[in-house]
């Protein structure tokens, strides 16, 4: 997005100009970088790395965007994704810019991302392809990843995924079957092989001592679709 | 001006500290299972087994110790992270540069400690101290 090392200058002027501009078009209330969004220093906050966020609600996500393509010149589509904010439903981001002209000093080169929440139960946003047909793919990822609709989108087959594919493995509750389907090669204790047999390698002989977990690889019981009412309560 | 590299007719000198491969000095290794545990990629495997050590001296214990039976690393799993290098308390697991291992089915990256133990001859010397090194503690 920026080139490393070099946080992004936010002209304060500008982004108040944007949001009067957006609000005055649209009559939405955007705001910028809703703090409670997710939380400090969960997104990219104004002075932190990257282009400044603007929040909008879901039911307006076309309307905003479509008035920064139509009525203010961001005409650049970069990047359209999401985030899977657990309980909070999925984040999702479309990042645009306005192209600068060849004296940045008349113009510069202005960035901009574009965020609003869906719910988990109904995971539905408006498509923003008829603004810019290239988000097309985009969305087509973040429906195959995430399981979010997006109504209005000509064609939300897989993009990168097999037909026959099932889930959505940009989930956090998406269980890696790699983790799932092969033994630890550390769950084993030093003098043990695999030879040892599996009676050995559920703890028979070092039964005193709890097995090693692997590290960040929730127990199955705790991992995974799970019941809405046990949903919740691992934070 | 960057010159065009002429690999396989000429070798190319790779940089001192290239990540090619990772081979094992298994006089060193202990089996203490730490690399396998620490191994994001999940692509070492370890098997030993226990034997024990009849007393040299008359009225000593007899010892056990871990014997190492099984040291492969999964070079189609592995991302080169190099955490089991950095993990090793013993200095068992180096860097080589060594590249040219393709082969033509996935399931032979899998290399054994035979090979891994080849790889070492191709292990770098570790680089020279800064010359200001160990100054004031004499």
């Amino acid at each position: 997005m920026n080139a490393p090392g070099t946080p992004p200058a936010v002209d304060p002027d500008w982004l108040d100009h944007v949001v009067r501009e957006v609000r005055a078009t649209t009559g939405v209330e955007v705001c910028v970088e809703e703090e409670s969004f997710s939380g400090p220093g969960g997104g990219l906050e104004r002075g932190g790395v990257g282009p400044p966020t603007l929040d909008v609600p879901a039911d307006r996500w076309v309307d905003v965007i479509a008035a920064l393509a139509h009525d203010l010149g961001y005409r650049y589509f970069d990047w359209l994704s999401a985030v899977d904010e657990l309980d909070q439903g999925f984040a999702v981001v479309c990042h645009v810019a306005k192209l600068g002209t060849e004296s940045p000093e008349a113009q510069p080169l202005r960035h901009l991302l574009v965020r609003t929440r869906v719910p988990r139960e109904a995971p539905v946003l408006r498509s923003v392809t008829g603004i810019y047909a290239g988000a097309a793919w985009h969305e087509r990822e973040t429906h195959e990843m995430f399981g979010i609709d997006f109504a209005g989108h000509p064609n939300l087959a897989p993009l990168l995924l097999p037909e026959e594919f099932e889930g959505h493995p940009l989930r956090k509750d998406f269980v890696l079957a790699a983790r799932a389907a092969k033994p630890w090669p550390g769950a084993k204790e030093p003098g043990e092989s695999d030879e040892s047999g599996p009676a050995a390698r559920r703890g028979r002989r070092g039964s005193r001592r709890r097995r090693l977990a692997p590290p960040g690889v929730p127990a199955p019981d705790e991992w995974g679709p799970r019941p809405p009412d046990r949903g919740g309560d691992d934070g | 001006m960057a010159e065009v590299s002429r690999d396989p007719d000429v070798k190319p000198e790779l940089p001192a500290r290239s990540r090619g491969v990772i081979a094992l000095f298994e006089e060193n290794c202990t089996v203490c299972m730490l690399c396998a545990r620490e191994c994001p990629c999940w692509c070492i495997y370890i098997d030993s087994h226990q034997e024990t050590r009849q007393a040299e001296e008359p009225g000593a214990r007899e010892r056990r110790q871990v014997v190492l039976d099984r040291f492969a690393i999964d070079y189609s799993l592995c991302m080169y992270c190099g955490i089991c290098i950095e993990v090793c308390p013993f200095d068992a697991l180096f860097w080589s540069p060594e590249f040219e291992y393709a082969v033509t089915d996935l399931t032979e990256l899998t290399q054994e400690r035979q090979t891994l133990g080849e790889w070492m001859a191709t292990v770098p010397e570790p680089p020279r101290l800064d010359p200001a090194a160990g100054d004031g503690h004499a």
